[in-house]
């Protein structure tokens, strides 16, 4: 027969001792921790599939409160709830007592939680504080997610994240590298009991908009959002945008530093007198001026990058480098704020403060709180916008086309409970599984219809170009939306010629280098397959690295052209006869001349 | 339309780049390919690769195929036959000798196997005692002798060695040798014995499984798993000119390349419709050709077509950089620049499509050839 393992203890990762009952084992150990025996930090499991218990005491581990239920009661009992409306007792009281208990991700394991009083059965050793705490903090500063598909949760979550709102009151004394602040941050009609208890109004990340569910014209079609260009005017999603600069005063080997002031004319990499025409005299640029790309910000001069060989004893100006800062390409705005100060190391450190305003355009990004994002396809003035008899204006359309496959019905009670909320006058609760989807459905239809609106949220509207009442009944509505980060303005760039790379002679890369985009592998065989020759050409060779070298035809070397005599001449026969100029790519001069330096002679025969 | 325009019509422009239109078509839906393996379950259970890996043990030109198959054809004045198909089935099947006993004693003292023939069986796979004995005796490692009631007695002659792991190193060496040697002789015997009772006695080798089946014309022909082309055409009845095996490397040795060219599109057309996908036999034929052109078959990627290329500079541009400029070197290869890769590496026109026509001959030359006097015969 075979015997009975012992189960073996550990503790922290250590192997401890070994258990005959394991169970009991880690009750007893779980009831001490419940009797303030043990400190409450610690958690233990017993783990069926290996035969092992695992006791955890270390840092690090991320846990989550629950009330413990003991023979299908929770411990959490009505007395005790007496007790806590009256603020008796506080939270902490509760873990002492061990009526609540702190569990780690490997205790959580072995659980059976449930998620209300009412499911409690007599298999169920825990219960939710709430029933919203299996959510994420994000989402559970959301409202209604319990009606969204769980695939928008995510979504959702990673939209708030990207919003711009009151990211910190103290926005103005910090240098954010990065920081957006909305002009008119509003307060959500509806919100959550997460929401207030984090206290996000003061910290709130969007405005209310007045939201109508229909097409307009193909431009709100996959995603597109149109806007209403008169309330964008009047400041809706207007926001402000920071971006900081910082350079220091740095300290080389032989008593060497960088300065800050205005760069003299002789200094190697000089941008020309323009760039530094904005400078104050100590080389730092000046409050609350505009500045557009291509001005310094900062000032600064750098000792040269390599020590040069000291050739007379003459006593003419040190040689220096420009290494100013200078402002990103593509970018203007006022300058917000200069901070001179020291750092640790004793050198002077500068911060510069750039803010412009960014008034939603089209290609900018929006989201409501419900995975619902969209980009602006078009700013439409109020008076081509449909609008209703009672003259309410939407502020967005979206197209209706987006609920149906992503089942955001949150989107849709929001907008009902929205427009409900802002005709009585009053906030209203969303937070998740607070109560149930019928009944809310009636409470903003009675208040709807109290104020002479379809209980359902359907409106007639007239189109505004025309005049003529739509066809059918649009749904309108109020719904929290965000403005993302994601804007044009921070991104479009476009390149006709640019700077192009040292080595390969080839455009550069990305945005903050102007670079060109890539003409990959897969885009040359499909030219290929079509046959476009010369296409690929002009793509692979004029548009990129297509330079002039000199071919000898005796002996396949490559020379070059002396300008001073004005001929070309192929250095390995010392010739200046029979030298053709051809036209190659330089990255291909490049391969020939590494061959070169590997001892193989690559010869060019040219012919016509 | 004339049957000569429509045939025009249907031909590829001069400068086409099938060979990447090929690729591309091919390459394309084969990303669409379910990667999954179906596992059929069935009577006719005769399971074979199929989908992307088969495609890539094509296309990679793999000298074993996991799951050769074949499709044997009876000669036509036989095919519609039962009995005559199932007689040739027999020749091909293979029978072991543990499918003809019911149960076996073994001596290991005495080397000695006791077979215990079960009439049942013998009858199934219609056979006799006697070939059985027959087949046996031939094998010159043992000999047989015949008991009572379906028994056969087979003695070991000959032991095959087998191969000493090798041992740690131990102090008395010698003495455990002995004790090792003697076990070794005696699992030496097990292991005779197991490949004795794994003989095949009946049937080709290497065919695992033959099923005979009907098509709609009610021919007769034979399906199996496992593959020997060679073995199965000399067989007597069977269809030379219609046998198929999926091997393109068999075909290959038998019938040449040509029909091993013709293997090679049929797999892969086999393949690609199985999945449901539809690709213009033109590209899968060229893929074909291009595979065999060198008159074996060749693979598609470094070690076969791609290193083949004439072009320096489009075989380094590829993979193995260095091999191929060393050797570049060694030899002093030239670079003729007549394919698609070296000349977009060194910035010239492509010699495809619109780069392919060049001018022949200058207008002004046209001019003087024109006002030259025809010279005088």
């Amino acid at each position: 027969m075979k015997q009975e393992e012992a189960t073996k203890v550990y503790l922290d990762g250590k192997l401890l001792t070994s258990v005959n009952d394991p169970k009991s084992f880690a009750n007893e150990i779980r009831q001490n921790r419940r009797n303030g025996l043990l400190p409450n930090e610690v958690n233990i499991v017993y783990l069926k599939s290996i035969n092992e218990v695992h006791i955890n005491s270390d840092r690090g581990r991320v846990r989550k409160p629950y009330i413990i239920v003991e023979n299908g009661k929770s411990r959490l009992n009505d007395e005790l709830k007496q007790k806590i409306k009256a603020k008796e007792i506080d939270f902490n009281y509760l873990i002492r007592k061990g009526i609540i208990e702190y569990l780690d991700a490997e205790e959580e394991e072995n659980i059976y939680a449930a998620l209300d009083e009412k499911s409690i059965t007599k298999h169920t050793t825990h219960l939710e504080i709430d029933p919203a705490s299996n959510l994420g903090l994000t989402i559970n500063a959301s409202v209604f997610p319990e009606y969204n598909s769980i695939g928008r949760h995510p979504i959702s979550a990673n939209f708030m994240k990207q919003s711009q709102g009151m990211y910190l009151s103290n926005f103005n004394n910090r240098y954010d590298a990065r920081a957006f602040v909305l002009y008119y941050p509003q307060m959500p009609l509806i919100n959550s009991t997460a929401f207030r208890s984090l206290n996000l109004k003061k910290y709130s990340n969007g405005q209310n908009f007045v939201v109508a569910l229909t097409t307009y014209y193909g431009f709100n079609m996959a995603d597109a959002i149109v806007m209403n260009k008169s309330s964008i005017d009047r400041g809706l999603g207007r926001s402000v945008f920071f971006r900081s600069y910082n350079d220091e005063e740095r300290r080389y080997p032989g008593e060497q530093k960088d300065h800050f002031k205005v760069p003299a004319p002789t200094t190697e990499g000089y941008l020309g007198e323009n760039a530094y025409s904005k400078l104050g005299d100590d080389g730092l640029i000046e409050k609350e001026l505009d500045i557009n790309e291509g001005d310094v910000l900062i000032g600064k001069v750098s000792p040269p990058r390599f020590l040069e060989e000291q050739t007379s004893f003459d006593v003419g100006e040190e040689r220096s480098r420009d290494n100013s800062v200078v402002l990103r390409s593509g970018e203007q705005g006022i300058v917000d704020n200069v901070m001179l100060t020291e750092t640790s190391g004793a050198t002077k450190l500068v911060k510069v403060k750039i803010r412009s305003i960014k008034v939603p355009q089209i290609g900018d990004k929006f989201a409501s709180r419900h995975g619902q994002k969209g980009v602006v396809s078009l700013l439409l003035p109020q008076e081509d916008m449909p609008f209703s008899s009672n003259g309410i204006i939407p502020d967005l359309l979206l197209n209706p086309h987006s609920l149906p496959s992503r089942m955001t019905f949150g989107h849709m009670l929001e907008m009902l409970g929205g427009k409900a909320a802002a005709l009585s006058g009053q906030y209203f609760d969303g937070t998740p599984f607070s109560s149930n989807g019928k009944e809310r459905i009636e409470e903003y239809s009675k208040i709807l219809g109290d104020f002479n609106f379809d209980k359902l949220g359907d409106e007639e509207l007239y189109d505004g170009r025309t005049g003529k009442k739509f066809h059918a009944k649009i749904f309108q509505g109020v719904v929290y939306y965000n403005r993302l980060w994601h804007m044009v303005s921070l991104k479009l760039q476009v390149r006709s010629r640019g700077p192009v790379q040292i080595l390969t002679h080839q455009p550069t890369e990305g945005k903050p280098r102007k670079g060109g985009l890539k003409f990959g592998e897969l885009e040359r065989d499909a030219l290929v397959g079509h046959g476009a020759s010369l296409l690929i050409k002009d793509r692979m060779l004029e548009q990129s690295d297509k330079s002039e070298i000199w071919v000898c035809k005796e002996c396949g070397d490559i020379g070059y052209y002396d300008y001073i005599k004005r001929v070309p001449i192929c250095l390995a026969c010392n010739s200046t006869n029979n030298i053709e100029k051809v036209e190659i790519s330089y990255a291909f001069k490049l391969l020939l001349d590494e061959l070169k330096s590997l001892h193989v002679f690559p010869k060019l025969n040219i012919n016509e | 339309m004339s049957e000569e325009s429509k045939k025009n019509k249907f031909n590829v422009q001069p400068g086409e780049a099938v060979g990447i239109i090929a690729a591309q078509s091919i390459g394309e839906p084969g990303t669409q390919f379910v990667l999954r393996v179906f596992h059929s379950a069935g009577v006719l259970s005769l399971v074979s690769t199929k989908g992307l890996p088969r495609l890539i043990e094509l296309i990679d030109a793999r000298k074993k195929p996991k799951s050769p198959a074949m499709t044997i054809y009876l000669e036509k004045n036989i095919s519609k036959s039962f009995d005559d198909a199932a007689k040739i089935l027999k020749k091909i099947e293979k029978i072991k000798v543990s499918d003809l006993i019911s149960d076996f004693s073994e001596d290991l003292e005495a080397k000695t196997l006791v077979l215990n023939l079960n009439k049942d069986k013998l009858e199934q796979y219609k056979v006799t005692e006697k070939s059985v004995f027959n087949k046996l005796s031939k094998n010159t490692n043992i000999t047989v002798s015949e008991l009572e009631n379906n028994k056969l007695k087979v003695k070991l002659k000959k032991i095959k060695k087998l191969k000493q792991p090798k041992n740690k190193k131990s102090d008395n060496k010698e003495a455990k040798n002995d004790q090792e040697e003697k076990e070794f002789s005696t699992k030496a015997t097990r292991v005779a014995f197991v490949d004795l009772l794994n003989l095949i006695i009946f049937g080709i080798p290497k065919i695992d499984k033959a099923v005979l089946k009907e098509n709609n014309e009610n021919e007769f022909y034979i399906v199996t798993s496992g593959s020997n082309l060679e073995e199965v055409i000399k067989l007597e009845g069977v269809d030379k000119s219609r046998c198929y095996c999926n091997d393109p490397f068999e075909v290959l040795n038998i019938y040449g390349v040509e029909a091993a060219r013709n293997t090679i599109l049929n797999e892969i057309k086999t393949v690609l419709d199985e999945e449901n996908i539809t690709v213009s036999v033109r590209h899968m034929s060229l893929l074909a050709d291009t595979m065999t052109f060198y008159g074996l078959i060749k693979s598609v990627g470094r070690k076969g077509i791609a290193g083949k290329k004439e072009s320096v500079f489009a075989r380094a541009a590829y993979e193995e950089t260095v091999k191929h400029f060393i050797n570049a070197a060694v030899f002093g290869e030239e670079d003729k620049l007549r394919g698609v890769a070296e000349n977009i590496l060194i910035g010239k026109q492509i010699q495809v499509g619109t780069g392919r026509v060049k001018l022949v001959i200058k207008n002004s030359d046209l001019k003087k050839l024109r006002e030259k006097p025809k010279p005088a015969n």
